[in-house]
């Protein structure tokens, strides 16, 4: 009589909407400020002198929206430029991305538009891609004109916001804007769905050849 | 032992005898899992041999009274990957949580705090901290019979190693993510009163067995009341009894008692049918005011026959479910089994209507719903009483003797039926039975004695009963109709505060996500080494320390297009391992290279199970050798290689230098040293040298010494070998093996691959190195080669394969190739070049 499945719901699903996952990673120049952004993002901190990442930092956060709650697992990967080959592994099965440059700096917006080149042409057809111009607080020596960005960004089909970590500006604003234009059908957000995009290496299924080097 | 010694044995008679149950722990509330069903665990540490194992086992009654009650749900190895601890829960001093993790798994229980909680957890880590042997999975395998079982989690069969640790576990498995919906459903449950209040609805619950008589106007009954109430649920028994009602589940009754019922509604509100549910006679129409109809939804009914044959629809029950605002309801109207001594039929028929009624897309059980009214003609009778005994007492209005000898009373008291439902005060003369049209007890000849047949219950908070009662004017039936007016809070949702408490709860979540994310430091993430050497081995040691709250497991993986983790000549002790919250690990790097580079470059991934991934750079300048340069090259190369300039190296590896040798110096140099010092040697090539004297003549040879070395013979027989195995590339080029195998049993042909195919120089060193041999086997009966060792030896080597042993069946064919060399004078075939 006793109900032992555990499977019983609460009467409040109309409310609660679903929640999807989604894989996100950053990419950009070293110094532009992708794990500020995260930081400001996920735990509200800024720290003027952020460690340099070595690695692929991860954090998950979750913004709720009027139907949905979308819940973000966030990859913030290294920008140093050896590191450059180890990208795929982060953005490969990624449902987003944003790529981040800093306004001060022409040359980072350079590397960003061939972030958002590698990306078009190697990560997931229809990845929903943000272009971040961050630092904004430091307007004041910009080198890359809003206005050119926001045509690159119109062209190219991204979402554009010019954000600072330091100030918080748009820092939400930009995950949100990637969270309602995600696809919120059942394939793309039911957990593990979205979530499968974290396999590392594709073909991956069989035991792996570990342990061969050693001798 | 500890836990009750009965619940022990209870739970001991589940297992086998070498299987022993140390401690239980009977009434742990399992909160990952809906908080608000059966979620109640007992949790048992049983030990076989020397190892230990958590035991969660789902029990019918708590305490357990037999085996057979027990259900093992999952099973949790006390190996290196389980853990436990406790925490506090805020304003709450009779409870604590206790949480058992094992990988990802976690599994938190709520506890009381008290002797048998504290007794139980300090055996689970005593069990935990003894390690009499090394955790193998192999002292695990007495859980491996449990294996079958369902939902068991038991990751045995996961071993890290089996199978690449993947990411999609990150996922799903992490920290409290794992059951991250029913965590987010449980935390809102417990902050419901902060996003809801309680309303008030009046609800009409109607019962009467109709007698199979067509229907008559029902207004003095549905709209006794002053005010309309906001649901209706109107229950009919007996609406047909025609045979055709009964084989085929066909009337037309339905159809008009549902209009009937439509017609007498209270006249001041509108109605709107949430459900209209019939099995044979038995009928129930659940109706609501049309303004709170929005808020009705996840609407289901069920029926379950228990008359003839124990599933026929001349008895049993209806069901109707829905969820108003923010509660659930369910209304369960029933025939039971009829006749006076029947009443044990009666509680087994309630029995089966709770037990068979499955709302299947909404998986509740009648008891499960917060609240449920229960209706119907119940059938139990007035025994003890005679039917004069019981009319005296009517009439005089002295209900209360005849409601003792009330059946579901006295069943409801030995909590056979009914018996965690609510009923008001009768307060009105039985509703059974009656001559038709009359209000007169049975006066037929059976004299049937007057009975409380009809009845509703209710379980549930908040429900207030206003009224209970039978209508008198209703007469076309045996039965009088029964209705009682309940006050009942439903609780509605303030979307506004719901969505604010829903982010609180999820921000809340992340934030715990993140902070039991696995965390670990590494003390350099640059790891150089000094100028490496050939056959030098070099190793360096980086610490991984465990800085977040919960076991990292941490692994290097492979990057894409790599087929391994790492470069071949770098190896790493241990590339995959667990470390516990505050502890290190040391991981050693050792570089021995083989390979002729120039340099070592590499950069690893680190990877966390669940968590982030740090990138390690392994570099090093390598020193050029000998032993890894090309013949050619060597031939070309007019000083020792490590003192050539880099002009007279670019010059020997393009072919311009101005010096060609017939020979590299360097095996000119240890041939001539064996030739000098070792024709006499027993077992020259047989045994093996000290690495440090290896290294020695590596330095003699690349930085070339006019002294001749003093090492042992062996090593400088061992450095020849050597020599010839890392070469850049084989004496014998690959492509040329196949035909050597071929001709390997005819001379002639075997001399004319050495004539005509093979290059000059490599032929230089193939005749030089078989002449020298053959010097040796001239001194055989002092040294005691034989012909076919060192033709085996030397034959694998000469026509070493592109990957070492690669094709150990070529073997014999190398060795015969070798052999006519060996034992042929082909000193006409040597070449002189010419400036030298």
């Amino acid at each position: 009589m006793a109900n032992r499945t555990g499977t019983a719901q609460r009467p409040n699903g109309q409310t609660q909407g679903k929640i999807c996952q989604f894989k996100l990673v950053l990419l950009g120049e070293s110094a532009v400020g992708k794990s500020s952004l995260v930081l400001r993002f996920v735990k509200g901190q800024f720290h003027e002198y952020q460690e340099s990442t070595i690695g692929a930092a991860f954090l998950t956060q979750t913004v709720c929206l009027d139907d949905t709650t979308v819940k973000f697992e966030i990859w913030d990967t290294a920008g140093q430029e050896r590191y450059h080959s180890l990208a795929p592994m982060y953005y490969r099965g990624a449902q987003a991305a944003i790529v981040v440059y800093d306004i001060t700096n022409q040359d980072t917006f350079g590397r960003a538009k061939t972030w958002v080149k590698e990306l078009q042409r190697q990560a997931s057809p229809n990845i929903v891609i943000a272009l971040a111009g961050n630092k904004q607080d430091l307007a004041n020596k910009r080198m890359v004109e809003f206005e050119e960005a926001h045509a690159y960004a119109d062209e190219h089909g991204l979402l554009f916001m010019e954000t600072s970590a330091k100030t918080a500006m748009n820092v939400n604003d930009i995950f949100l804007a990637i969270a309602k234009k995600l696809p919120k059908n059942e394939q793309a957000g039911a957990p593990g769905g979205g979530g499968q995009g974290r396999r590392l290496v594709d073909g991956d299924t069989g035991p792996k050849a570990a342990g061969n080097c050693c001798k | 032992m500890l836990g009750d010694q009965n619940e022990l044995n209870v739970v001991q008679s589940k297992f086998s005898s070498n299987e022993l149950v140390v401690a239980v722990h009977t009434n742990a509330l399992l909160l990952e899992q809906e908080g608000w069903v059966d979620n109640r665990r007992i949790l048992a540490l049983v030990k076989h041999e020397f190892s230990f194992a958590l035991f969660v086992i789902l029990s019918v009654n708590i305490p357990p009274v037999s085996f057979s009650d027990l259900t093992i749900e999952r099973i949790i190895p006390l190996d290196e990957c389980f853990l436990c601890d406790t925490e506090p829960i805020p304003q709450d001093y009779q409870n604590i949580i206790f949480n058992i993790y094992y990988k990802t798994l976690i599994l938190p229980f709520k506890v009381e705090i008290s002797t048998e909680s504290s007794n139980f957890a300090s055996e689970v880590i005593t069990a935990k901290e003894v390690k009499p042997v090394e955790y193998k999975d192999c002292i695990f395998a007495w859980l491996d019979k449990y294996k079958d079982l369902d939902k068991i989690v038991m990751d045995l069969n996961e071993k890290l190693g089996d199978f690449p640790l993947t990411r999609q576990k990150n996922g799903q498995g992490q920290g409290i993510s794992g059951n991250r919906e029913s965590f987010l459903k449980y935390q809102l449950t417990l902050k419901e009163p902060e996003f809801t209040h309680q309303q008030e609805f009046t609800i009409f619950i109607g019962t009467w067995n109709v007698n199979g008589q067509p229907p008559t106007a029902l207004r003095k009954w549905l709209s006794c009341d002053e005010e309309p109430p906001d649901i209706y649920a109107v229950g009919f028994q007996e609406l047909d009894l025609r045979k055709e009602a009964f084989l085929w589940n066909e009337t037309t009754r339905e159809e008009e008692w549902q209009k009937a019922v439509m017609e007498a509604v209270h006249p001041n509100a509108k109605y709107r049918c949430v459900a209209l549910v019939r099995l044979v006679g038995i009928q129930l129409v659940v109706l609501i005011n049309s303004k709170h109809y929005q808020h009705v939804k996840n609407v289901a009914i069920d029926t379950v026959g228990t008359g003839i044959l124990g599933k026929m629809g001349n008895k049993g029950g209806v069901s109707v479910r829905f969820e108003l605002h923010n509660t659930s309801l369910c209304f369960v109207n029933s025939h039971l089994a009829a006749h006076v001594e029947e009443y044990e039929r009666r509680n087994q028929d309630y029995h089966d209507i709770n037990l068979r009624t499955n709302f299947r897309r909404h998986p509740l059980a009648i008891r499960d719903h917060d609240q449920v009214y229960w209706l119907g003609d119940l059938n139990y009778r007035i025994t003890d009483l005679t039917t004069d005994q019981v009319k005296y007492y009517l009439s005089k209005s002295n209900l209360e003797p005849v409601l003792l000898a009330d059946q579901l009373n006295q069943q409801r008291i030995l909590c056979r039926v009914l018996q965690d439902y609510q009923e008001g005060d009768i307060t009105f003369i039985p509703t059974y039975k009656y001559d038709l049209n009359s209000d007169i007890f049975d006066t037929s000849e059976k004299a049937r004695a007057p009975a409380w047949t009809d009845r509703i219950l209710w379980r549930g908070k908040g429900i207030y009963q206003s009224a209970y009662r039978s209508h008198m004017e209703m007469r076309i039936s045996d039965h009088k109709p029964v209705s009682a007016l309940f006050k009942s809070q439903i609780s509605v949702i303030d979307q506004a505060k719901y969505r604010k408490v829903h982010e609180e709860v999820l921000k809340r979540m992340d934030k715990l996500e993140n902070e039991f994310l696995p965390q670990v430091t590494i003390d350099s993430t640059e790891v150089t080494f000094e100028l490496v050497k050939f056959r030098e081995a070099q190793y360096k040691d980086i610490i991984i320390a465990n800085t977040g709250q919960v076991l990292a497991e941490f692994e290097f993986i492979r990057k894409p297009n790599d087929t391994s983790y790492c470069k071949e000549w770098l190896r790493i002790t241990p590339y995959i391992g667990c470390i516990k919250p505050g502890e290190k690990c040391d991981i050693r790097f050792e570089v021995n290279l083989e390979q002729p580079l120039e340099e070592l470059y590499d950069i690893l991934v680190l990877h966390l199970s669940g968590g982030k991934d740090m990138f390690i750079t392994v570099s090093g300048k390598c020193q050029r050798s000998c032993f890894t340069t090309s013949i050619s090259t060597l031939c070309r190369a007019p000083i020792p290689l490590l003192n050539l300039n880099p002009d007279q190296l670019q010059h020997a590896e393009t072919q311009q230098s101005p010096v060609l040798y017939s020979v590299p110096r360097e095996l000119w140099l240890l041939v001539d040293h064996l030739y000098r010092y070792g024709l006499k040697t027993k077992e020259l090539f047989e045994l093996n040298a000290l690495n440090e004297d290896i290294v020695r003549i590596r330095d003699w040879l690349d930085w070339g010494s006019l002294d001749p070395i003093s090492v042992p013979i062996h090593a400088v027989a061992e450095a020849l070998l050597l020599f010839l195995s890392y070469t850049k590339d084989p004496i014998i080029p690959y492509h040329l093996h196949d035909a050597c195998i071929a001709a390997s049993s005819n001379y002639q042909s075997c001399k004319q691959i050495i004539v005509q195919k093979l290059p000059d120089l490599e032929r230089n060193v193939f005749l030089y190195l078989c002449m020298f041999l053959q010097e040796l086997l001239k001194h055989s009966n002092e040294n005691g080669s034989d012909v076919k060792t060192l033709a085996t030896l030397f034959g694998d080597i000469l026509l070493r394969d592109p990957v070492r042993n690669s094709r150990p069946q070529a073997n014999r064919g190398k060795a015969s190739f070798l052999y006519h060399f060996l034992v042929n004078d082909q000193s006409c075939l040597l070449i002189v070049p010419n400036n030298k």
